[in-house]
Formats: C-alpha cells, structure tokens, sequence
C-alpha cells in the first residue's frame, strides 16, 4: 500500500460519515453511530497505524513553521496530516449534529454548519458556536424547527 | 413608549435579561441576527490580515457592512415582533416564511463574503453568464428578506390588541410597510444600473463611514433612507404619541411619513441626476 492509495481511500470513507450527518433527521441515531463515532475511529485507527509505521522516519518537527512543513514534505506524514484532518472534522461534525439535537436547533441552521466544517474545519465549528451563543444572549423560547 | 405596549415579560434590568427581552419575541431572526453580528469578528481580523483592495477599500469592508446592516434589520424585525398577533410566529406558514428569509439572508452572506474572499464583486458583476445569473437570483433573494418587513407591518397594523395606541401602531406598520416599498424602488432600480455611482467621480471624495461620494450621484443613500423607514417612522410616532393628543398624533405619523417618503425620493432623484446630496 501506498501514501497515494490510501488517501484515495481515505476521502471516500469520510464522506460516507458525512453524508449520514447530512441526513441525520432521518436516522438520528444511525448517523450517530456511523458518522458521529465508527468512521472517525476508522479513520482514528489508520492515522495510528501510519504514524506507528513511518513517524520515524519523518524529517523536521514542531518547533518552527518551516519544521512543520518539513515534517509534512514526507508523502506517509501528508497522508497522516490529512487523515488527522478528516478524523477529527467528521468527529466535531458528529457533535454538532448531536448538541444541534439536544438543543433543538433547526437543520436548516446546522447544514451550513456542517458544509464548512468539512471544507474548512474550524470555521463550521465556530459558526456552530455563534448561533449556540446567539440562541443563548438573544432568545429566551427554544427554537422550533 | 409605556410598559403596556410590551407583551413579553420583562425580565430583571441586567444586560443577560434585557437582550432577549428586547429581541426574544421572534427567536429565528433574533438568533440569526446575533450570528451575524458574531461573524463580525472574524470579517473584521481578516480586513486586518488581508491586504487585498476592491475599488479603493479592503475587500472585507462591504461583507462587514453587510453583516452589520442585515443584524440591524433582522434584530429591528425581531424587537417588533412583539406586536404581531400571538402565536402568529408558530404557524406552519410563518415558520416557512421564516426558514425561506433565513436561506436568503445566508445566501446572499454566502455570494458577498465569497466575491470577497476572490477578490471579484459580487453587485453589479456581469462579467460571466453564471456571475450574472447568481446577481439575478441574488436580487430575488433580497426582495424575499426585504419582504419580511412588509408582512410583519400589515400583521401588526391589524392587530391593534398588539399595540393599542393607534398613532404608534401606525408608525410601526408604516415603517416597516414603507421599508419594503421604498427599498424595493430603489434598490431595483439601482441593479438595473452598471453601478451605484452615477457619474464619474475625480477626487473620490465620500462621506465619512456612510461612504457615499461627495462629487457624483450615489444611489446608496437613496437606499440607506428608504431601508431606516422602519426605524425613523416608529420613533417619530413614539414622540409624537407621547406629546401630541390621539388625534394630532395620528396626523403627525401621517405627516412625517410623506415627509419621509418626499425626502428619500427627492435623494433618488438627485442620485439619479448624478447630484451629491452632501456636496464638497
């Protein structure tokens, strides 16, 4: 197996975790078990095989942004970068759809949330926090769908 | 305004209480209003990091312009929701409405922070059969928001259980009726145009803060006043229903609204004869 295949493995398991957030109203908790929990373990698992196989290898460190893109120039640790990537914005993901849950937040307002989680990680996350943090400061009834 | 005009309870007088006293009455746009003040935030450290101009200004400025001023109509809608009829806001139909105003404040958040983050504009721009269609579409979008104010005003203008005093009732649903009306005039006429200046300006000497120029027509200020319909009419019939007697108050609402109405067509007019209102 190469740096190369596995990626291409990679994508396809994540967005079967995301598509199951997607339409998460309709198997709430299935789209808990697959996209909240079993694929990020999935991908959790492979990132730790990668890294027990060839983090010894990897050149460069943690010290210094030049360190970093060194570390990351070594096509097993790229992979592993971005296994992380896909693991932990599918796990954050997950969470959301199921504090949006909980609260009772529209999927209306959650889809965007998870579009820009999964493009852009942090980005869905903190727009997730913002309508959390607005429902909390502006509102005093609980959002109906 | 007195304290029976306030159908909602009004909570302890501490900050916590009193925002979602004011704004509570309608939770969809008043989340959705404070999300948008919240992306603020980040619009405004990214005007800091990027150094990218469009026309003169940082690219970010115009989505920072339009997170404040979509905030400022959604918060305005959600304060006077107080007055709509009770339970109206938990129909199946207007929680459809609400939904569908939601899609369009986010699209056209979506279509002005994405021509920002390339660089390209995102009004006015023909430069593609597809930037022209989306521009199309957009201008649906802001026509569909924009028309929040007019079913929120005839809803509370006949709901006089809402808001009982008549001269404030009025203020409040012709504001928010005139919002709609006056907007829809100019900003549709403003899209049919290449751009919101008419003329070409030399020096590129504007208002401050408003950024409207100083040496050619601006059709943004026609705008501006037309969309604060919904804020100056209610607050002169507040004056006006507390000074005046039922009777005058009701003719003063009247009077300052065509007075309103004049002035921002008199400002259209002059943006469309490519006249500065605030000449240097």
């Amino acid at each position: 197996m190469t740096p190369d295949s596995l990626f291409q493995i990679a994508g396809p398991i994540a967005m079967v975790g995301w598509a199951s957030l997607a339409l998460a109203p309709l198997a709430p908790k299935w789209a808990d078990r697959i996209g909240g929990y079993t694929i990020p373990a999935i991908l959790s698992v492979g990132y730790a095989a990668v890294i027990l196989g060839y983090w010894w290898q990897g050149q460069g460190g943690f010290d210094s942004l030049a360190n970093v893109m060194l570390l990351l120039s070594d096509p097993w640790m790229a992979l592993a970068g971005w296994v992380h990537f896909l693991a932990f914005d599918l796990f954050i993901g997950g969470w959301i759809a199921r504090q949006a849950r909980r609260d009772g937040v529209p999927h209306l307002l959650v889809l965007p949330c998870l579009l820009l989680t999964f493009l852009f990680g942090p980005v869905g996350l903190v727009l997730f926090l913002s309508i959390g943090a607005a429902r909390r400061a502006f509102t005093f009834r609980e959002i109906e769908a | 305004m007195t304290d029976a005009t306030f159908s909602p309870p009004m909570p302890a007088l501490t900050l916590r209480g009193m925002i979602p006293a004011l704004f509570g009455p309608d939770p969809r746009l008043a989340m959705l209003g404070g999300v948008l003040l919240f992306s603020m935030i980040p619009t405004g450290l990214a005007m800091q990091l990027d150094p990218r101009l469009f026309q003169g200004e940082s690219i970010w400025l115009k989505p920072l312009k339009f997170e404040f001023a979509l905030a400022v109509y959604l918060l305005s809608l959600a304060f006077f929701a107080r007055f709509l009829p009770n339970g109206m806001l938990d129909r199946r139909a207007l929680r459809i409405f609400s939904a569908v105003v939601i899609i369009c404040v986010l699209g056209e958040m979506a279509w002005i922070g994405g021509a920002a983050m390339f660089g390209t504009a995102s009004h006015f721009n023909l430069s593609s059969p597809v930037m022209e269609g989306i521009y199309g579409l957009m201008g649906v979008f802001a026509v569909t928001l924009t028309s929040a104010s007019l079913v929120y005003g005839i809803a509370i203008w006949r709901n006089p259980a809402g808001l009982p005093d008549r001269a404030l009732r009025l203020s409040v649903a012709l504001g928010l009726v005139l919002t709609f009306v006056l907007t829809v005039i100019v900003a549709g006429y403003m899209s049919s145009q290449p751009g919101h200046l008419v003329g070409v300006p030399a020096s590129g000497a504007r208002v401050p803060l408003m950024g409207w120029s100083r040496e050619v027509g601006d059709l943004r200020l026609p705008h501006f006043l037309a969309t604060h319909a919904m804020h100056v009419i209610p607050l002169g019939g507040m004056l006006a229903a507390r000074l005046l007697s039922p009777k005058a108050a009701l003719r003063a609402v009247w009077g300052l609204s065509a007075g309103f109405v004049l002035m921002t067509i008199g400002a259209f007019v002059m943006a469309i004869m490519s006249v500065p209102v605030f000449p240097i």
